[in-house]
Parts: structure tokens; sequence; C-alpha cells
């Protein structure tokens, strides 16, 4: 058991590595001089050269590959090239607000697809399935700024309960902010939700059928003590990792929504240093998700292995 | 038997259907039956023929899509489908309680043992549970998951878990299905015990008339949803009414047969003897000293030594565990042992296979030919293209063959690398995607699960013209196609399933259809692992035929591979016993079967079930209690002549 849960968190820590590798060389491959893009077409050769040697871009990759990455572990991410403040902080403060959408999301989201999910199964063919199934394949299918546009006009046009967009800037607090989260929540909520459902519609759907729930059913248990005791704990082991891929998801998703909302959250500064080609702060933000897909990843592993026996014991025979 | 009390369990004309693309299906027909406290009835059949759909009513439980469309259950004195939810629950708890087909999948894998019979209900501490089902260390083994106990050890905690309540009806489907031999009888023991103990009456569902027989009071036999006959236990073992009934009991093979029961339409048994395999026929594969190791903590198989010679079946035989599957995978090429020797002697080179260099030679094998039909080494001299077929032939002529496997391939002539000669001579010892094609060919394994180990989404054709292809036996597409088909043929299917889909065809024509892939090859050794367990009888008995008929007309070397040691007697000429990865007992299968030398195998005899009353009980004593290994450095055997030897034991209390 230990030793499993070694080899993951080595494995996690491996793919950070790579992939941080991969995030600075991908941005190192950026068409053109960096230096070239910040000032642009009409610098001289001095003052790129100078900008050159201010970035450290005069010293071979690999030493400023080790010179980031030690700085990254320290939160130093190096400053930005428009705002020229620290980028950790810039991204932090960005992050911190993002998180609060991430939070509501995956707490809604999660609770509320789970039980969907697991309804459905249980109703199988039956009214309760056919509206969840049928209304999570238009979630599935509608992207996530459409279901945010129509949130819009549903919440903050025709009924305006809730603010269409967020006024206040990267530094604002939770309380300022909090009125704003609930329809890019939603709209986030709306997207992943219905990958979530649907596979956890067909796990429940398949253990129900299984030998054991029957002989538990046999046994003369209530419905109930079936579903959670027998049922449950195997029917999310797939929806787990279906879970931990969406959740990741939202980092991506994010970016989309928090734009169209004007939240200022880390998707929408990744948008904005795209756009000033901010290579630090972006190269940041990279970073960032990757850590969320690994962490995500990681959580998963070790809740399977809470859920599944198989991987906590050594399968010792008594004789 | 006349005043026996009112019984427990009664079904009247009861039948059954499930919806199926907008038809209604009928499962069940009208079915009667009854039980009394303290009786056991036992459901027999086919797969198919609604058995466990009735064993299942007693429980209130139908199929998803299953409907009664008549008659009426009724278990102490309660219509079992007029009863609320409620009520319901407490009936399956309390008053009726069943032990699942396959306890491995019956126990839930996320759940401890202790927390799932505790569940159950009932006073009874779980410790006391375990203890009453004779499994040991009860209070560590509570603690444990399904995972971590043997497949019989899951069949005692499903009894456990069903005995919870103190039920009045236990309903046993299919208890021992997939257990070997005295696993089984340690389960029936134990179910008859407690039947006694509790009083309980019993409904058993099974399609293995040994079971039946030494279980059951009264029975029932099945067919396509009806009872087609009902009569007590005695009575219908010894005088059986109904054709069908007469049929099925005839097909069942027995330990006393000295050869394969043919039976005919009426049910009556003609004993086919068994063919005679030549003195001097051809070794086509050897095993010396094997050894082979699970990762480095526990050894599997341990020095065993045996050969196969061609037209000849050597069965295997052990319970599980005893590591006769484990031989089975590593001649195959799927496993790679770690210690001794494995060769494969071929004889007869087919399709010309790559050979070495030409220039025929007398002395050379016959049946060199592509159609099938093997040469073997008994067979006149005829001129072969190969070199190195005069070069195998040179080692196995008659008189060289016995005992000289060492000299057949590599000390006999020079020039024929070891473990690489084309022609399907070689070393056993490497997987098998390293064997040379010629040998991979030469020995084929025929799979135990014939519906897993066939493509689901393939039609059966394909699933044999593959190896045509593969191993080159086919040229063309054209030929291949015709080739498949005749293959088809061969194991007694129409062609024209040729084109069908796996799903579409019964577990025995699948089985054949395993066959004919393993023959596609056209192999010289065949390895049947377990292929008719878990085949109603009257199907393995022909599946069964089909292999006697094929190594009587390919000359097959074939290993039988078995815990069933009536299917042993009537197939294989040789048998060699297995316990823990030792051979403890080898030698021909008549003189091992009337005078077993070892005391496991006389456990094992005494374990096997007659479909006869009675038989088994007075078998049982014979067994030996205590014994323990006496192999020491003055010889491991004991040679009893006639190639019947044993290894040395003694009584463990001196």
């Amino acid at each position: 058991m230990l030793t499993f849960l070694v080899r993951r968190v080595v494995a996690a820590l491996g793919t950070l590595l790579l992939s941080s590798v991969l995030v600075f060389l991908a941005v190192q491959a950026l068409p053109g001089d960096v230096a070239t893009q910040v000032l642009g077409r009409d610098a001289t050769p001095d003052a790129v050269a100078a900008l050159r040697k201010q970035m450290g871009l005069d010293q071979p990759a690999w030493e400023r590959y080790a010179e980031w990455i030690k700085g990254a572990l320290h939160g130093d991410f190096g400053t930005s090239l428009v705002t020229t403040k620290p980028v950790g902080g810039e991204v932090a403060q960005h992050l911190g607000n993002s998180a609060l959408i991430a939070v509501v999301t995956v707490l809604f989201a999660v609770t509320g697809s789970l039980v969907l999910g697991i309804l459905a199964g249980l109703y199988r063919d039956r009214w309760p399935d056919h509206l969840i199934s049928t209304v999570s394949l238009i979630g599935m299918s509608v992207p996530e700024f459409v279901v945010a546009t129509v949130l819009v006009l549903a919440f903050s046009v025709t009924v305006p309960v809730l603010p269409a967009v967020v006024l206040y800037g990267p530094g604002a607090g939770v309380g300022q902010l909090l009125p704003a989260v609930w329809l890019p929540a939603a709209s986030l909520a709306i997207v992943m939700a219905a990958y979530i459902v649907r596979m956890a519609r067909t796990s429940v759907i398949d253990v129900m059928a299984s030998e054991y729930v029957t002989t538990a059913r046999l046994k003369g248990l209530s419905t109930w003590r079936v579903v959670t005791r027998h049922a449950l704990p195997s029917a999310l082991l797939p929806t787990l990792h279906v879970i931990a891929l969406n959740v990741a998801w939202l980092v991506g998703g994010v970016a989309v929504v928090e734009n169209v909302f004007n939240y200022p959250g880390i998707g929408k500064l990744l948008l904005t240093s795209v756009q000033n080609r901010d290579l630090p702060v972006i190269q940041a933000i990279a970073l960032i998700s990757a850590v969320v897909y690994v962490v995500c990843n990681l959580a998963a592993d070790i809740g399977s292995m809470a859920l599944n026996p198989r991987l906590r014991t050594r399968g010792g025979r008594i004789r | 038997m006349t005043s026996l009390p009112a019984p427990i369990v009664s079904v009247d004309e009861l039948s059954v259907a499930y919806r199926s693309g907008g038809r209604e299906v009928p499962v069940v027909h009208e079915v009667s039956l009854a039980v009394s406290p303290g009786r056991t009835l036992a459901l027999v059949g086919e797969s198919g023929s609604g058995k466990s759909t009735v064993a299942a009513t007693l429980l209130g439980h139908l199929r998803h899509g299953s409907r009664i469309t008549g008659g009426r259950v009724a278990v102490d004195g309660r219509d079992v489908f007029a009863l609320s939810a409620r009520e319901l629950r407490r009936l399956r708890g309390g008053t009726v309680a069943m032990v699942a087909q396959n306890a491995g999948h019956a126990l839930t894998p996320s759940m401890r043992i202790g927390r799932q019979i505790a569940e159950a209900g009932g006073e009874v501490p779980v410790t006391e549970l375990l203890e009453q089902v004779r499994l040991p260390r009860p209070r560590e083994l509570a603690r444990r998951y399904p995972h971590e106990l043997s497949g019989g050890q899951q069949q005692r905690v499903a009894i456990a878990m069903a005995i919870a309540a103190r039920p009045k009806v236990l309903v046993l489907d299919e208890p021992t299905t997939g257990l070997d031999v005295i696993t089984q009888r340690g389960v029936l023991d134990l179910i008859g015990a407690l039947r006694e103990e509790l009083g309980l009456a019993a409904v058993l569902v099974s399609h293995d008339l040994g079971v039946v027989a030494h279980m059951a009071d009264e029975v029932c036999v099945m067919h396509a949803g009806r009872v087609v006959e009902a009569a007590p236990t005695r009575r219908l073992f010894t005088a059986p009414a109904a054709p069908y009934t007469r049929r099925l009991l005839s097909s069942v093979p027995r330990v006393t047969d000295a050869g394969l029961a043919l039976v005919g339409e009426d049910g009556t048994r003609e004993i086919r003897p068994r063919a005679e395999v030549p003195a001097d026929a051809a070794e086509a594969v050897s095993v010396r000293h094997v050894t082979i190791d699970y990762g480095t903590a526990s050894r599997a198989v341990d020095g065993v030594s045996f050969s196969v010679r061609r037209g000849e079946v050597l069965a295997l035989v052990g319970e599980s565990g005893s590591g006769k599957s484990t031989i089975a995978w590593a001649l195959a090429g799927l496993r790679v042992p770690s210690g001794g020797r494995m060769r494969a002697v071929a004889g007869g080179l087919r399709g010309g296979a790559a050979g070495g260099s030409a220039g025929g030679s007398a002395g050379a094998v016959a049946g060199g030919s592509s159609d099938g039909s093997s040469g073997g080494a008994s067979g006149g001299p005829s001129a072969d293209l190969s070199g190195a077929a005069s070069d195998r032939s040179a080692g196995l002529s008659p008189g060289g063959s016995a005992g000289a496997w060492s000299g057949a391939s590599s000390g006999g002539r020079s020039g024929a690398p070891s473990g690489a000669s084309p022609g399907g001579d070689g070393d056993l010892g490497v997987p098998a995607r390293r064997r040379p094609l010629a040998l991979r060919r030469t020995v084929q394994l025929v799979f135990q699960n014939a519906d897993t180990s066939l493509n689901p989404r393939r039609s059966v054709g394909d699933a044999v013209r593959r190896p045509l292809r593969f191993f080159g036996t086919a040229g063309s597409r054209g030929e291949a196609a015709s080739r498949a088909r005749q293959l088809i043929a061969d194991v007694r299917l129409d062609p024209d399933f040729a084109d069908r889909l796996p799903a579409q065809l019964s577990g025995g024509q699948r089985q054949r259809i395993g066959i004919a892939r393993a023959l596609a090859g056209e192999p010289e050794v065949l390895i049947a692992d377990e292929i008719t367990t878990g085949l109603d009888v009257s199907v393995q008995a022909e599946v069964l035929r089909l292999l006697d008929d094929l190594r009587r007309e390919r000359e097959l070397a074939c290993l039988f591979i078995s815990h069933d040691l009536a299917v042993v007697r009537g197939i294989a000429d040789r048998v060699v016993v297995l316990r823990h990865g030792v051979v403890v007992e080898e030698g021909p299968t008549d003189v091992v079967f009337a005078d077993p030398g070892h005391p496991y195998t006389r456990e094992l005899m005494a374990a096997a079930l007659e479909p006869e009353p009675g038989v088994g009980a007075e078998r049982a004593a014979v067994a030996v209690e205590g014994w323990e290994d006496a192999a020491g450095p003055g010889g491991v055997w004991v040679e009893l002549g006639g190639g019947h030897r044993v290894r040395r034991w003694r009584s463990a209390d001196g």
C-alpha cells in the first residue's frame, strides 16, 4: 500500500518536472525573439540587446531554465513584462479569485451530478432517467460560453438578480466578488456535470446488475443499504477519474467563462497576457495548470485506493 | 415416507416469461413442486432449462424483464409474490436464504467479510458463524476482503451469510460449480451437516448429477422450462422413467467407465474402448524436471517430468492450485519455466515449412502432405523434401523413441541446431514469441473458456482463418476460407457457422470452434485446459467424443487437463496426478484407477461424486487420513511396473 502511494507520488513529481520543461521549451519556441516582440518592430538593435541582457536571454537555455525553476520553487516567477510587477503576486491574486469560482463549481457540480447520475442509474429506463439523461446530453453538447450567455440573459437581463459583469479589479475582496461568482460557476457546473452524470449513471447500472448486488438484495437488505454499502463504492471508482479530469478541465474552462463575465481570475489574466505577450506570466500559469492536473489525478488515485481494497491489501490468503 | 410434514415450499403451476424484442418468451412452464422441512429437493437440468429461475422465485426474485404469467409460489404458507416490499425483505433474510452460484462474484468486493455476514441479520455472532462453516481463524478472517480468500473459502463465507439469520429454507444455486473435487466435497459435506443441524429444507440447483445423487432426497428434472420427471432420488437414478432423464444419466461419465461412453437417443450406453496407442509410438512432448515459479516467492510447479506420445492422451489431474494449468501455459509458451527442459519432438514435416537443405532420404516420416492427416512415426517410410525431417526421423524411428528424447533432436544427427530446427522440433522452454513459427504451430492450446477466448466481434470463421493465414498453412484467401469451412466441419459443425459470431453459438459449439482454431495450425500436440468444465453433461460428452475422434484420426498427442476424474477415466490413456506442483503418482489410467497407490490419489477418487446415491460415501473410507512425503535420497519413486509409479509416502502417525 505504501509502495503504491510512493510510486504514484514519484510519478506525479516526474510528470510535473517534465511538464515544466515542456512549458519552458514551448515558450522559447514561440516564433521571433522575445525582446523584439516586447519592444516592437522599430526597436533599435541596442535597445533589443539591452532588454535581452536584462531578461537574461543572452545566457544558454538550460541555465535560464534552471534559474526559472529555482525561482518557481520559491514562488518567484520573475517580473511581468507589461506591469513590471512580480509575476508571483499577480498570479496568486488572480488564482485566489478563480479558486472562489472553482470551489463553488466543484462543490455543486460534483455533488449534484453524482446524485443525479446515481438516480438515473437506479431508475434506469424510467422517466427520471430519461429526463436526467436528456438534460445532461444537452449540457454536454452546448459550449460553456453559450451557457454563460443564456444565464446572463436569464438572471441579469430578464430577471436582474445577479450581476452580468464584474466591475472590480483583481484586488477586490471576497465580499465584493461573491455575488459575481454564481453565474460563472453555474455555467461551468452545467457543462462539467453532464460528463459526471453520464459516467455515474453507466457505472451504477453496471454495478446494480452485478451478482453481489443481487446477493445483497436477496439477503433482505433495504434498497438504501444495498445502494450505499454495496453498490456505490464500486460504482464510484470509474466516476472518480472522470471527476478528476473535469476538475482539472476547470482551469481551461474558467478562461472562457471569466472573459464572458469580465471576472478578474486566472483565465482573464491568461488571455490578457497572451494578447500582451507577457511571457513570464504565461509560463507561470501554464505551470500552475500542470500542477492542478497532476494534483487532481493524484487525488483520484488515492481516492480509488480508499474505495478498492484490492489496491490496499496484498491479497495474502489464509490457508 | 407417508407422514411427511406439510411442505414449507410449494410451487403450483408456475409460469415465467421475459420480454425480448416485444415478444414474450416463456422460460418456465407450469412447474409444480413441494419441499418439506428437513428435506432436500434438487432441480436438475441443463443450462437454459429454467431451474435457476424457479429457484430464485422462492425468494421473490425475477430477472430484469421477467414476469410471472401464471401460478403461485408459497413459502411458509405465504404467497411470495403477493408480499409487500417490507414483508418480502423479511422473507429474504429470515425465512429463505440463497447461496449464489459463484461466491467470487456474489461477495461485495469493497466490504470486509465480517460486515457482510453481520448485515445478513440474526443474533449469531459472526465468528461463531465462520466457525460453523469450518473456516480457520474466524477472528482474522472476518477482517479480510473477499479477494483475499480462496474459492472454497468464499463459498463457505457465502454459506455463513445465508445461515446467519437461521432461515427455514436454503436455496443453493450450483453451490459447487467451479470448485475442484476435493473443495466441492468439503462444501457439500458442510451443507449436509448444517442441514441436519439446523433442520433446513433445501432446494439445490445443479447440473451435476453426482452432486444431486449425493445430496438430494427428491429430484425434479427440468428441460426447456418444464418438469420432465420428478421422483425420489434413489428411484430416479435406478429407474429413470422419462427418456430425457435416461439420456441425461447416461451422458454422465463414470469413474468406472473404461472408455468414452457413447449415448444413444434412447439413453442406452455403450462404452467405446480406448484407442490402443502402439507400444512404439514416438514421443511428441517431453518434459523433464520442469520448475515454474510465480515471482520469487511461490513455486507453482516443482520438478515435474512426463512425456506424451503421438496418438496418446495424457491427463494431468489435481485440485486447483496443483500447477496443472501452469504446466499447460508453459508448454504453450505463455510462461517460461525457471528450470528443467521441455521439448517438442516433431513426428512429421507438413506443408513444406521452411525446410533446410534438399535431399530426401530414406526413413523419413510419412505424411508430409498438408491435408491434415498426420503421419505417425510408425507409418511407412516415404521420401521427404527436407533434410531436417530426416534428422528427426533418425531419432524417432521405432526403437529409438522410448526414453531417447535427448538423442532425438540434438544427438541424433549433426546439423540440427537445438531449439531452432524447422518443422516443429525444438525447445519449448522459451516464450511463444521467441519460438520459430513451425514450433509454435506444433503445440496448440485450447482454452478453458471458449466464450472469452474468442473475439466477440469477429465471426468464428475469422477466428479459424487467422491461424491458417498466420502459419502459412493456407496460401490464398480463398484457400483459407475453404480450409476454415473444412475445419469447422471437422469439429462436427455445420460449415455455414463460419459467418456467425461467437455470441450466436452455444457453449459447446464455441468450444468446438476453439478446437478447430487450434487444429488450424495442424498441431502435433494439443493442450486441452479444462475444456469441458462448465459444459452440460450431454455437451461435454460430445466434446470428449470429438477430441477422441481427432486424436485417432490425426494421431495427436494430447495433454488433457482436468480435475474431473470421471472424464479423465474415459478419455485418457495415462494419468499424472499433481499435488502442489509435484507429481505424486503416474501410470496407465486403468491401473491407477483400479489401484491408486498414493493417498492423495485416493483422496481425489473418494471426493469424486458418482451419479449413484450412496456410492461416494463408501469410497470415502478408503482415503488415508494423515500422510507425509517420504521421498528420501534412497529414491523418490516406488515402481509398481507397467509404467505405474507412486511417490514414496508414509503414514503421518508413524
